[in-house]
């Protein structure tokens, strides 16, 4: 009798064990997948939705090829800079200059441009000028010990300041004076069709993810970032040296931030002091969005680059159902979205 | 991270020694008191008392908002969402009271309603966006940056919403210029002004005075440690971070009245404002310290950097470096003279 009962409560035991399992797989499956579910769902809705008089970029449809170029032109800064923020939340920092980084970045390369430099010795300088904004960022947080909050909102407001000041007041932006034309080139890196009618710095922008996914994948780097952010005491006891990984973190974000400006500066042909604002939440939406843990230690380049796509459907698509004064409420509905689906699909609670 | 800072900060001093929070503000003030002299020197009309008044006056609303910021700090959050609910609460007191008229202009046609309730409701609905805040941080626990961060966007986007991307300033009854124009009768003195030196003292009171100031220093310091003895932290930032949202709605309505419009793109760039005189009065960004008053003198050095600035006709784009560059040096100096003080 008794052991009849015994093999009774086992089987259920190993009843619920399995059905935990199957819950816990199908989880599993969940936040792995949801990202590109949430994007086709994005691209269905504003696909359906009836454009009537208003017509996105007076093209009509939203699948269409053109739109498209168009969409996925205007995506390479967010593209390129949230792959990096990544890195930056896994491993529980953030970076809030990111826009004002950007936007000194593309102040700068508009100036080069407009003095006669040359296409490669402008974009490396403003490459380096990227290290040194990460560097400085990493130097506040790593070194100085300031919480990176305020030590990357102060840089904000330090970047941003210095870039208007280059500008000039009175000027809204580095472009054509009556002494000196912007040469006409300057658009070709981020509008010339170079393969399927993307521009160069499109594909410029995918092998800089494409790098970042392998760093993330098989470097130290990558391994030693998701160790920082999943528990900073073990990482330290472990012998692992934070302050030399996140310095190094903050400076990939810097450069990333510098080809964002590039790009946006070769895509407007100006240098404008405010085009990176709001770059910082374009940014954390994307990289919440991709499943990155608030908590850090967990996380991928590749779906925050979904999410960063995302981002900018919504942003874009919006424009061409209700007014533009919707956008900054549609931006902030859509952080508080991707925080609750962070919370239910990705958190470990 | 910061462990450091925050032992050095928390040291508890011997008995009859200063706290460390005396010393940082007296620290701060020393500081103001030289960069004052030093521009007196150097500015035209600097030391006029016409400007040594416009010094004390002129930056209440950052002041106000400062309060708030101040006891969130010390409790280890960030609240960025107060710019964008002055622009709401503004925006939104102005749509409630605009008269329900017909008009070919749809931004002159409002609710309607008497300006006491307009207030009273624009108030409801900042005190909402900081519930909101609260709810997201104390239940879900997402950090505070990222999420007032959303509100903020929340905030700015219905004002913007609500004035079409522009503002509301016709049709407006008489009534609601008033408070943010009248001023102490006899003097030139706002009683905007007024009411901020009055919530001043209030915090004050309640940062020493009070067994909630003493807990939000000790939710700070340590949250968990709170917890087990007995404070009901959840409830206590839920408080804090309303009363943060209903001291910037406070400020909205003060400010909208004070230019008899609602304004979608008032205060930007507020919240940042607010957070430099916090920091540059000595309240840690690791939690756990600092004080209202020293956020008082905070809001003084920066108009003083400011004013000077102006007065040395340096351009407006100035601004942002100067008080990235006066966050950082208040930031290592009060590092540096916590950690050289012997206790």
């Amino acid at each position: 009798m008794s052991s009849i009962t015994t093999k009774e409560f086992e089987m259920e035991e190993q009843a619920t064990l399995k059905k935990q399992v199957r819950r816990a797989a199908i989880r599993k499956n969940i936040k792995r997948f949801y990202i590109y579910f949430v994007l086709v769902l994005v691209v269905v809705v504003f696909s359906v939705v009836r454009l009537g008089e208003v017509e996105m970029f007076g093209r009509g449809h939203f699948l269409n090829p053109d739109n498209i170029i168009n969409l996925l032109r205007i995506a390479v800064p967010v593209m390129t800079v949230s792959g990096a923020f990544t890195f930056l939340m896994v491993a529980e920092y953030i970076d809030l200059s990111v826009g004002s980084a950007m936007s000194l970045s593309a102040v700068i390369y508009a100036l080069m441009i407009l003095n006669g430099f040359s296409f490669f010795p402008a974009f490396g300088i403003t490459l380096i000028l990227g290290i040194v904004l990460g560097a400085i960022n990493g130097f506040l947080v790593m070194k100085l010990k300031i919480t990176p909050v305020i030590a990357t909102l102060v840089t904000l407001s330090l970047y941003k300041g210095i870039a208007l000041l280059i500008t000039g007041q009175g000027n809204s932006a580095i472009k054509s004076t009556p002494d000196k034309t912007m040469p006409a080139w300057i658009n070709d890196f981020a509008r010339k069709d170079v393969f399927l009618g993307l521009p160069a710095a499109f594909y410029i922008a995918l092998v800089v993810i494409a790098v970042l996914v392998v760093i993330q994948r098989t470097t130290i780097l990558g391994k030693y970032t998701a160790a920082i952010g999943g528990n900073r005491t073990a990482s330290d006891l472990s012998g692992i040296d934070g302050v030399k990984v996140v310095w190094i973190l903050y400076i990939i974000v810097g450069i990333c931030a510098a080809m964002a400006g590039i790009a946006r500066a070769s895509y407007m042909s100006l240098g404008d002091p405010l085009s990176g604002d709001g770059m910082e939440l374009s940014c954390i939406i994307a990289v919440l969005l991709g499943g990155t843990r608030f908590a850090g230690g967990e996380g991928d380049v590749e779906k925050t680059i979904v999410g960063a796509l995302i981002v900018i459907s919504v942003t874009v698509g919006m424009l061409t159902i209700i007014p533009a004064y919707w956008q900054t409420f549609v931006l902030g509905a859509v952080l508080i979205v991707s925080v609750v689906l962070n919370h239910l699909l990705v958190q470990n609670n | 991270m910061q462990t450091t800072q925050r032992k050095n900060r928390n040291r508890v001093p011997a008995r009859g020694k200063m706290r460390n929070e005396t010393f940082i503000t007296l620290l701060m003030l020393a500081i103001l008191i030289v960069l004052f002299t030093v521009a007196a020197f150097f500015v035209p009309n600097f030391a006029t008392p016409n400007n040594i008044r416009n010094l004390i006056t002129n930056n209440w609303y950052v002041i106000i908002l400062g309060i708030g910021v101040t006891f969130l700090l010390i409790t280890g959050n960030y609240d960025l969402s107060v710019g964008g609910v002055i622009a709401m609460t503004g925006v939104l007191s102005a749509y409630f009271c605009q008269a329900a008229t017909d008009s070919r202009n749809e931004l002159a046609i409002g609710l309607g309603m008497p300006y006491g309730l307009a207030i009273a409701l624009a108030l409801l609905c900042a005190m909402g966006i900081g519930a909101l805040n609260a709810f997201f941080i104390v239940k879900l626990k997402v950090p505070s940056i990222i999420i007032t961060l959303g509100t903020m966007m929340i905030a700015r986007g219905i004002a913007k919403i609500i004035t079409r991307g522009a503002q509301r300033n016709t049709s407006l009854p008489e009534v609601f210029g008033v408070i943010g124009n009248v001023s102490v009768p006899g003097t030139t003195i706002k009683i905007s002004v007024v009411i901020m030196l009055v919530l001043v003292l209030l915090a004050y009171f309640f940062e020493r005075k009070t067994v909630a100031g003493k807990r939000t220093y000790l939710i700070g310091a340590n949250a968990e440690a709170a917890r087990l003895s007995g404070v009901n932290v959840d409830r206590h930032l839920t408080m804090l971070f309303i009363f943060s949202a209903f001291l910037a709605g406070v400020t909205g309505i003060l400010l909208a009245s004070e230019f008899k419009a609602g304004i979608s793109s008032r205060a930007m760039g507020y919240e940042f404002d607010a957070l430099v005189i916090t920091i540059l009065g000595g309240v840690s960004v690791a939690g756990g310290f600092g004080s209202v008053l020293g956020m008082f003198i905070g809001a003084l050095i920066l108009s003083v950097v400011t004013s000077s600035a102006t007065g040395m006709l340096l351009s407006p784009d100035w601004q942002f470096t100067l008080k990235a560059i006066s966050v950082f040096i208040a930031i290592i100096a009060q590092g540096y003279f916590l950690s050289r003080r012997k206790t």
